[in-house]
């Protein structure tokens, strides 16, 4: 109140420079409102460890920049055998650790030979299926014990980055040079990266345990160059501003939510009710209540995953169309059901849409808020509320990675299932085996696309949307864009400062 | 002397190991799955083999065992979701929050005691009724309003401290520690502002101090020199008790300012249902709380030769 009658300039401070060319130099900061819970890359598989742990940390194969396609990274080449158990990788010559140290082919060995000796590392699964790695000069074999067409993916999975025995080089764009745990972590270029002609940055600095809010403050007066999913009221802000619009990126990533419906209990054991229940829901007020920082989903698959079915539209709200299933399926008057969600505001505000949605169809929705811990546990569980809010984080952008776990009979069990709806159906069964099994990739888009197809007509889930990574940069942050798998990947970006390095004012 | 420190030493150990097994007991009655939170994607088998590592495959009777056992060896476990030792976590964590305590302990008495001197010298005056709104403000305002007020105003709108962080060499640390201090010594330098006006009131009323005034002392010596001396006892109790108060605000405080504390810790270790680090965090600042009243005993025998019969 005090301070309303003096209005100030919230616009951008700085602009770029206007550089022509990439400029070498200067520090990125950013901050993240968790901290890092470890840097070694056979443990690490949280978010915010895996933006330093991704920078320090190169693979065999990666990402194009802005893409999912995979490219050569530290291997200069790789091929499958033609029973597709064997993946044979070159290694680019000259590869060395940020102590200029070569990077051995056996390095690569001895960190897959870790995560298996690590008893509560959760990378267990992406390791289970290779028999053996070989290394033999500059050349890698791994032996897959069945064939998976998905697993080149594995192979830009950070862990698999090459590790020595009581060393902590780097092998990636960036090393570590001071972290003070929960305070911030500063990584410094490393000059021996087999790219290092195309990474401009100096530095990056990344400040752990920043509240959102306050990093909006922060990044507002200059203090940060790069803010990140911004609480809503400063999200519906700075997107209205005309000055800022430039610098706000949003990009779909490797996500999708919605709520389970256990299709073993009634009433959501009646196709019908499900797919009411998808039709009663208006989407596409879930998107404004998200500040449009979303996509309205069809299905698990996310946009520009190969294997999608980009003619499939979303379930159409009507509510006419819902009551009749209903009614087809003896709920001509509803029914009474609870649904569980996470004790978080974005899924209440969530749930209360769907609440208020549901009623008009006659279903009557009571909301049960659970602390995160009890909430995963209870989703995982056959006995768990069988309708709760669900969603899905893949680990690598194939649909495999969205569909075996999530709607394979064999991630059912009764108290760890990561198939939340607890869906089994031969028929799809059998398309994800053969589509894993599948190395044309033609041929295993148009399996996962049959898949799609089967789940959006038996509707496990309520599918519901696709959320956004938003981020926005000052001006002087070139070359940037959210990524879609490592969500902050800054190995190429640079700085439009002037010929001293400072920030221009505008 | 000895013997009542031993004595009370004892007490702190138990009261320690009581507020370890209450918590314990409250984190294993919780229908939750810390490995679930941490390991979404985490198959059966991984999952199982998780739970074994951290005894959470066990009963209640099964997973306190593994606490004492591991407590018999100087351990606190390991945090399920950093996977390295408790001890490791608290040992990076507790030296922040040291600093933090005492930065509020410090900033409690040097703006409460002359606040509590003032308004009972000036009773019923304006200083005495301004004293009463901060005192007021102090007590009822909690702390997360009080610390994103100082943030937002004092921080962002006026640009005089930084929008939280640690902070690095000594100056910048003061600096970065003022705002997140005050926050935690708020409601201490209300409560001790209060209870030393009303004991120096008290005081002054005593006899001795009518015999100071009839021996024609000035207000000024009366007041700090007799009453305030007097008025020191109960002072140096609250004081001991507010230790209590700051690990509540300390939670919050770290949590909006970014200090890489030990309530922070707590803070996510809970949203995570982290029960070896919850437990650890509990034990420690039992420990702190009892040992630092035990020291405040040591001071109030000091200052009242009453007591040490």
């Amino acid at each position: 109140m005090l301070f309303s009658c003096s209005p100030v300039e919230r616009g951008p401070s700085y602009r770029a420079a206007g550089n022509a060319t990439p400029r070498d130099g200067g520090t990125l900061r950013f901050a993240t409102y968790g901290q890092i819970v470890t840097l070694d890359p056979a443990r690490e598989y949280d978010e915010i460890s895996a933006y330093v742990v991704h920078a320090v940390h190169d693979t065999l194969l990666g990402y194009e920049p802005n893409g999912t396609r995979l490219v050569p990274h530290l291997a200069a080449s790789w091929q499958v055998s033609p029973d597709g158990l064997v993946y044979t990788l070159a290694l680019r010559d000259g590869i060395a650790y940020s102590d200029g140290a070569p990077i051995a082919a056996a390095d690569f060995a001895y960190a897959i030979d870790r995560v298996r000796r690590i008893p509560d590392s959760q990378l267990q699964p992406f390791v289970a299926n290779i028999a053996s790695v070989a290394a033999t000069g500059r050349e890698l074999a791994f032996t897959l014990r069945e064939p998976d067409a998905s697993f080149p993916y594995v192979l830009a999975m950070t862990f698999t980055a090459p590790q020595r025995a009581n060393s902590d080089a780097s092998s990636g764009p960036f090393a570590v040079e001071r972290w003070d745990s929960g305070v911030r972590v500063v990584l410094r270029k490393n000059q021996h990266y087999w790219d290092a002609p195309h990474v401009h940055l100096d530095a990056i600095e990344m400040r752990e345990n920043v509240p959102r809010d306050v990093q909006f403050l922060m990044f507002e007066r200059g203090e940060l160059d790069v803010a990140e999913r911004l609480a809503l009221p400063d999200y519906l802000w700075v997107t209205a501003q005309p000055a800022w619009q430039p610098f706000v990126h949003a990009r779909a990533t490797m996500n999708a939510y919605g709520s389970r419906m256990n299709v073993r209990h009634k009433p959501f054991d009646d196709r019908r009710v499900r797919q009411a229940l998808n039709y009663a829901l208006d989407k596409q007020h879930t998107l404004k209540l998200l500040g449009g920082a979303a996509v309205a989903a069809h299905g698990i698959l996310p946009p520009g995953m190969a294997g999608r079915d980009d003619e499939l539209a979303p379930y159409p709200h009507d509510v006419a169309r819902a009551r009749q299933l209903l009614a087809a399926a003896g709920y001509a008057d509803g029914f009474d059901v609870e649904y569980m969600i996470p004790s978080d505001e974005e899924a209440e505000r969530l749930a209360g849409s769907l609440q208020r949605d549901l009623a008009d169809v006659g279903v009557r929705v009571r909301i049960t808020e659970l602390a995160f811990a009890s909430y995963a546990a209870a989703l995982a569980s056959a006995n768990g509320p069988a309708f709760a809010k669900a969603g899905w984080i893949a680990d690598f952008p194939d649909a495999a990675s969205f569909l075996d776990p999530s709607f394979g009979s064999r991630a059912i069990s009764d108290d760890g299932s990561t198939n939340y709806a607890f869906y089994a159906n031969p028929e799809l069964d059998a398309l994800l085996d053969h589509a894993r099994r599948e190395q044309d990739e033609a041929k295993r888009a148009a399996l996962y696309r049959r898949a799609e197809h089967i789940l959006y007509d038996d509707a496990p889930w309520l599918w519901d949307y696709h959320q956004e990574m938003v981020e926005i940069t000052q001006p002087y942050v070139r070359d940037y864009e959210p990524h879609p798998v490592w969500l902050r990947d800054y190995t190429y970006t640079w700085l439009d400062l002037d010929a001293n390095g400072e920030r221009v004012a505008p | 002397m000895i013997a009542l420190v031993v004595r009370r030493l004892g007490w702190a150990i138990l009261v320690a190991w009581f507020a370890a097994t209450a918590t314990f007991a409250a984190i294993a009655a919780i229908p939750s799955d810390p490995v679930r939170a941490i390991a979404p994607h985490a198959t059966p088998e991984v999952a199982e083999r998780m739970r074994a590592y951290y005894c959470l495959d066990r009963g209640f009777a099964g997973q306190y065992g593994c606490f004492l056992a591991h407590l018999a060896r100087g351990e606190l476990g390991e945090s399920v979701r950093a996977g390295r030792p408790v001890t490791h976590v608290i040992a990076e964590r507790a030296w922040p929050s040291l600093q933090l305590a005492l930065a509020a302990i410090v900033l409690q008495l040097a703006v409460g005691v002359p606040l509590g001197v003032v308004a009972a010298a000036r009773r019923r005056r304006w200083p005495d009724r301004a004293t009463a709104a901060v005192t007021v403000l102090g007590q009822s305002a909690p702390p997360f309003l009080i610390g994103t007020l100082f943030l937002y105003v004092l921080a962002y709108r006026f640009g005089w401290f930084p929008l939280g962080g640690y902070g690095s060499g000594f100056f910048d640390r003061l600096w970065h520690l003022v705002l997140p201090a005050a926050t935690c010594a708020a409601p201490g330098v209300a409560y001790s502002a209060r209870t030393l006006r009303s004991d120096l009131i008290d005081a002054l009323h005593a006899d001795y101090v009518r015999t100071a005034r009839a021996k024609g002392l000035s207000e000024r010596r009366i007041v700090i020199g007799h009453a305030l001396r007097n008025a020191l006892g109960p002072l140096a109790s609250i004081t001991g008790l507010s230790f209590g108060l700051l690990v509540g605000g300390e939670v919050i405080a770290e949590y909006i300012f970014a200090w890489p504390g030990l309530g922070r810790e707590l803070l996510l270790a809970v949203l995570d249902q982290d029960g070896p680090v919850i437990v650890g965090i509990v034990l420690v600042s039992a420990l702190a709380i009892a040992l630092a009243n035990l020291a405040v005993d040591l001071v109030q025998l000091r200052l009242d030769p009453r007591l040490r019969e």
